[in-house]
C-alpha cells in the first residue's frame, strides 16, 4: 500500500503572485496546488493533502506543524481561503418566522446574518455538543461547543437540537 | 437574481467612470481580504476594468484585456473569482456561497468582454433571500412579502373567481350565521327582563321567547351544517382544479425547471400547498364573515347597551390576544422540539433495521442499543416535559382567558342592584361576553393562516406563471427523421456555475453508430439529454438532418427517438402495459416480436401471469437484467428513427448481454444509434467513438484510430483489458 505521505523536506512552498500556493516537490514545480482537508472536523490540520491544478492528488502532509512555521501559516492562509466555515461564538439573536428561521450571530469572521429552513436538516450535529448549520444559501457556520454558549443563547438554540 | 446593485455614492464617486467606460455589472462581495465577512465590498465590472472595493478603497483592479478564462470557483462553503491575469493565476475576489451563482455569471460576463464581445449576461435565477426585507423566499420569483401584499386579494379573487356562485352563497350563510348567533342573547335578555323578573309575567310570552331560542339554536345548526358542507366542497373543487392544472403546467415545464427545485418540492406543491389552500377554505374562509359581522355588533351592541362595562371588558382583550400568542408560540416550540426528537428516534430506527446485517456481521448489537436507548429516553423525557407543561398551563390559560367575566359580573352586577342596569341586560352582556372571548383565539390565529395560505399561493403560482419549455415555435416543422445529425460550438450546463459540455462540434451520417467513452461525469448523459431534447442547448445549435432541433415540433420528434437508459423505469402497471407506453396500439404479435427481440419473452412467459404480470411499485419484483429487457422491448416496438442506449445493457450478465446486444445489432441497423458503455466491448459494432473528457470531446474516430493515438482511449481499452486478465 502506498499511502503517498509527502517528505516534508522535499518540498517547498512558496506564495504566487495571484495569490495561490506553488509547490516545488524534490525539483518537480507546481505552479498551483490545492490543499485539502481529509478530516475537517475532527483534525483540520493533520493529513492535508496536495492536489494539482487538475485536482489530482500529488501527495499528503500529516501534520502542517511539522513544516517550517512560514510554510505552515502559506497553507493554513491557503485553507482559509478554501475552507469557509464560519464558527459561531455568540448568537445575538434568533427569529422564527414561517418556516425560517433568522440568525443574527457573531463569528470568527465576523458578525453576520443568515436564514435557515426549518423544515430541512439545516442544523447537523457533528458530535453531542458541536453543530453545522447550513443556511439556505449553503454557507456553513459551526458552533464548536454548544454548552461553551451562554444558557440564554442555548435556550434560543434549543429549537434547532 | 441581480447582477447590477445599486452602488453606494462613496463608491461611485470612488470609481468615477468615464464616458466610453460602461458599467456592466456590480455585485456585493461580502469577503473581505482578511477572510471576514463585510457589508461594504464589491465587485464591479465595467467594459474596461474589473474592480474590487473595500470600504471606499479599490482594493484590486484589472484590466479585462490581460484576463483570460475568468472562473468563478466552488470552494468548502464558499467560492472565489479566478483569472488568468497576464498568464499568471489570480485571486479577483472571494464570496461566501450566498454569492456562488451571482459570481457564476459575472465570470461568463468578464470572458465576453475580454474576448471583445459587448454583450450583457443576464440571470433567470432567483434570489433566495430578498434584498429589501432579507427574509427568505420561498422558491419564488418576488417575495411575497414585499411585493405580493397588494397583490394578494388580486390573486385571491382570480382563485375564486371560477366559483363566485358557490362564494356568494357561502357569504350570505356566514352572514345569516352571524345574524342569528347576536339574535340568541336580545331574546334572552327580553326573557328575563319582560317574563321572569315581573311578577305579571305571562306563561305565554316565556314560551314565546323559548321558542324564539329554540328556532334560533336550530338555525344556527342547520346554517353551520350548510356552510360547512358548502365551504367543504368548495374547498375541496379549488384543490381539485388546482391540483389538475399544476400537473398540466408541471408536465409542460422544462426538466431544467423541474431539476432546480429540491426533489420532493413540486410533489409538495400539488399536494401539500394544494391541501393548505382546501384547508383555509374550509376552516378560516367558512367562518371569515361571521366572525367580522360577530365581533363588529359584539362591539357596537356592547357599546350601546352600557359603554363603561364594555370599555372594561375591552381593556382585558389585548391582556388575553398576548397571552393566547404567547402560549401558542411556546407551544409550538416546545412541540416541533418534540417531533424532531422523534423524527431522530424512527429515522435511527430505519438505519438499524435496514442496516440490520451489517450490525449483525460486525457485532454491534450492544453498541446500536446503547444510542437507540439514549434517544428513546431523550424522547420520553421530553415528551413528559411537554403534556405536563400543556396540562398545567392550558386549563389555567383557559381560566385566566375567562377571568374578565368576572370584573363583567362584579360590576355589572352592582350596577343591576342600584337598578341602573336591568338583570336581562346583564346577562345579553355576559354572553357578548363570552362570544368575545370565544373568536379572540381564532382571531389570533388568522393572520398566521393567512400567511400560510399565501406562502401556497405564492408557490403554487410561482409554478403556474412559468413559462412552458420550449414551446414549439410558430409553424414548427414535423420532420420525418432521416437520422443525420450535427452538434455545432454546442454548450451546455445543468448549473449555471458549471458547464458540462463546452463547445463541443460533431457530425454524425446517417445510420450511424456512434460509441461514447469516458469517466463518470464526464458529460456523457447530457450530450445524450441534449439530443433527446430534455434540455435546451446554452449555447451553439443542434441540427437534426439539417434542420435546427429548436425548430421542429417535439411531440412528432419525440415518437421517433427511442431510449433505453441505465436506470429503467417500469410504470406501476402490467408488463405489457409498459412495453406498450410509447406506442399503445401495438398488437399482441407486435409486442410479443419486440420482446423476443430483446430477449424478454422466454423470462416473460415464464411467469404465472405471462404478459400480464403486474409490475412497479407494488408490483412483480423484477431483477435489473429483466427491467432492462423491458425497456429495451419498449424502444424496439417504437422502431425509431433515432436510437439511444445509455449504458443499456450494464445490468446484465455476460450471456443476456451477448444475446441483447445480437438484438441490438439488428435494431441498430440502418438507424443513427448513440452508445454509452463503460463496457467497451458493448460498443465494439461502432462506427465511431467519441472520448469526452474536461466537457469536451477529446477523441474521435473508429476504435482502430484511437488504439494507433494512444490517447485516453488507448489507455481504457488497456486497463479493462488488464483487469479481464486479472480476474
Amino acid at each position: 500500500m502506498n499511502d503517498n505521505i509527502l517528505n516534508i523536506k522535499d518540498t517547498k512552498f512558496e506564495k504566487t503572485a495571484g495569490g495561490f500556493v506553488s509547490m516545488d516537490l524534490a525539483g518537480t514545480f507546481y505552479k498551483r496546488v490545492k490543499p485539502i482537508r481529509l478530516f475537517p472536523f475532527t483534525d483540520p490540520s493533520k493529513y492535508i493533502a496536495i492536489h494539482d491544478e487538475k485536482d489530482v492528488e500529488i501527495g499528503v502532509i500529516e501534520d502542517l506543524a511539522q513544516l517550517p512555521k512560514e510554510a505552515a501559516a502559506l497553507l493554513q492562509e491557503q485553507l482559509e481561503l478554501y475552507y469557509f466555515t464560519p464558527v459561531i461564538s455568540k448568537i445575538i439573536n434568533i427569529k422564527d418566522e414561517y418556516g425560517y428561521a433568522y440568525f443574527h450571530v457573531v463569528t470568527n469572521r465576523g458578525e453576520c446574518k443568515f436564514a435557515i429552513n426549518m423544515g430541512g436538516n439545516a442544523v447537523s450535529k457533528l458530535s453531542d455538543n458541536r453543530l453545522l448549520i447550513t443556511d439556505l444559501d449553503g454557507n456553513r457556520f459551526e458552533i464548536a461547543d454548544v454548552l461553551a454558549l451562554s444558557v440564554k443563547e442555548q435556550r434560543k438554540l434549543d429549537l434547532f437540537l | 437574481m441581480i447582477l447590477k446593485f445599486d452602488l453606494p455614492k462613496q463608491v461611485e464617486d470612488l470609481l468615477s467612470l468615464s464616458a466610453d467606460e460602461k458599467l456592466y455589472y456590480s455585485v456585493p462581495c461580502d469577503i473581505d481580504e482578511a477572510g471576514k465577512w463585510t457589508d461594504n465590498g464589491y465587485t464591479v465590472v465595467t467594459s474596461k476594468n474589473a474592480y474590487v472595493i473595500f470600504d471606499g478603497k479599490i482594493a484590486t483592479q484589472v484590466a479585462l484585456s490581460d484576463c483570460e478564462k475568468t472562473k468563478s470557483e466552488v470552494t468548502v462553503g464558499g467560492g472565489m473569482l479566478v483569472t488568468k491575469y497576464k498568464g499568471e493565476q489570480m485571486i479577483l475576489a472571494s464570496y461566501s456561497a450566498k454569492h456562488r451563482v451571482r459570481y457564476s455569471y459575472i465570470a461568463r460576463g468578464i470572458n465576453i468582454l475580454s474576448s471583445g464581445r459587448d454583450e450583457e449576461v443576464i440571470s433567470k435565477e432567483y434570489e433566495t433571500i430578498c434584498p429589501k426585507c432579507h427574509r427568505a423566499i420561498p422558491g419564488t420569483k418576488d417575495c411575497p412579502h414585499c411585493t405580493k401584499k397588494g397583490g394578494f386579494f388580486h390573486d385571491f379573487k382570480k382563485l375564486l373567481k371560477p366559483y363566485v356562485k358557490s362564494v356568494i352563497g357561502i357569504t350570505l350563510l356566514m352572514i345569516s350565521a352571524g345574524v342569528v348567533t347576536l339574535l340568541n342573547p336580545e331574546i334572552q335578555k327580553h326573557l328575563v327582563d319582560d317574563v321572569l323578573s315581573k311578577p305579571d309575567g305571562s306563561l305565554s310570552t316565556a314560551l314565546m321567547c323559548l321558542l324564539g331560542m329554540f328556532l334560533l339554536g336550530a338555525g344556527i345548526v342547520v346554517i353551520n351544517v350548510l356552510k360547512s358542507y358548502f365551504c367543504t366542497l368548495l374547498g375541496a373543487r379549488i384543490a381539485k382544479d388546482l391540483r389538475k392544472s399544476l400537473f398540466e403546467k408541471i408536465q409542460s415545464l422544462s426538466l431544467q425547471f423541474i431539476n432546480d427545485r429540491r426533489p420532493g418540492e413540486l410533489m409538495n406543491r400539488v399536494v401539500n400547498d394544494t391541501s393548505s389552500i382546501r384547508e383555509f377554505m374550509q376552516n378560516t374562509f367558512c367562518n371569515l364573515f361571521t366572525v367580522a359581522i360577530i365581533f363588529a355588533w359584539d362591539v357596537i351592541f356592547m357599546l350601546l347597551l352600557n359603554w363603561k362595562l364594555a370599555l372594561l371588558s375591552f381593556i382585558s382583550v389585548p391582556f388575553g390576544v398576548w397571552m393566547t400568542m404567547a402560549f401558542r408560540q411556546s407551544i409550538h416550540r416546545r412541540f416541533h422540539l418534540q417531533g424532531k426528537k422523534d423524527d431522530d428516534v424512527s429515522s435511527n430506527l430505519q438505519d438499524v433495521i435496514s442496516g440490520m446485517r451489517v450490525v449483525k456481521t460486525y457485532g454491534k448489537e450492544q453498541k446500536e442499543k446503547d444510542k437507540f436507548n439514549r434517544l428513546a429516553d431523550e424522547f420520553s423525557r421530553i415528551q413528559f416535559r411537554n403534556e405536563r407543561f400543556w396540562a398545567v398551563f392550558n386549563p389555567m390559560i383557559k381560566f385566566l382567558m375567562s377571568a374578565g367575566i368576572f370584573l363583567i359580573v362584579l360590576f355589572g352586577g352592582m350596577q343591576v342592584l342600584n337598578e341602573t342596569m336591568t338583570k336581562g341586560e346583564l346577562l345579553q352582556f355576559i354572553t357578548y361576553t363570552t362570544l368575545l372571548y370565544q373568536y379572540l383565539d381564532w382571531m389570533t390565529s388568522m393572520p398566521r393562516e393567512l400567511t400560510r395560505m399565501v406562502a401556497s399561493m405564492e408557490r403554487i403560482n410561482d409554478v403556474m406563471d412559468q413559462e412552458p419549455f420550449t414551446p414549439d415555435v410558430e409553424n414548427a416543422v414535423k420532420h420525418d427523421i432521416e437520422g443525420e445529425i450535427e452538434f455545432r460550438h454546442a454548450t451546455f450546463g445543468y448549473k449555471s456555475y458549471q458547464p458540462v459540455l463546452e463547445d463541443i462540434n460533431l457530425k454524425v451520417k446517417k445510420g450511424e453508430m456512434i460509441g461514447i467513452v469516458g469517466h463518470s461525469g464526464s458529460g456523457k448523459s447530457t450530450l445524450i439529454n441534449l439530443l433527446m431534447r430534455l434540455y435546451e442547448i446554452d449555447d451553439g445549435e443542434l441540427f437534426i438532418d439539417g434542420i435546427p432541433l429548436k425548430d421542429m415540433n417535439s411531440e412528432h420528434y419525440h415518437q421517433q427517438i427511442g431510449v433505453v437508459l441505465q436506470e429503467t423505469f417500469l410504470f406501476t402497471g402490467t408488463i405489457l402495459s409498459n412495453i406498450r407506453f410509447a406506442k399503445p396500439e401495438a398488437t399482441y404479435e407486435e409486442v410479443i416480436r419486440a420482446a423476443k427481440l430483446a430477449n424478454a419473452h422466454e423470462f416473460i412467459s415464464k411467469m404465472p401471469d405471462g404478459y400480464n404480470t403486474y409490475v412497479g411499485e407494488k408490483g412483480f419484483t423484477l431483477s435489473g437484467g429483466e427491467r432492462q429487457r423491458i425497456a429495451i422491448a419498449r424502444a424496439i416496438l417504437k422502431e425509431p428513427r433515432i436510437l439511444i442506449l445509455d449504458e443499456a445493457t450494464a445490468s446484465l450478465d455476460t450471456e443476456s448481454e451477448f444475446l441483447i446486444q445480437q438484438a441490438l445489432d439488428n435494431l441498430t441497423n440502418g438507424r443513427t444509434t448513440f452508445a454509452i458503455a463503460h463496457r467497451l466491448s458493448t460498443l465494439q459494432n461502432a462506427d465511431r467513438l467519441l472520448v469526452i473528457d474536461g466537457h469536451s470531446i477529446a477523441e474521435i474516430g473508429s476504435h482502430d484510430e484511437l488504439i494507433a493515438q494512444k490517447g485516453i482511449y488507448y489507455n481504457l481499452v488497456k486497463a479493462q483489458l488488464e483487469m479481464q486478465g486479472e480476474s
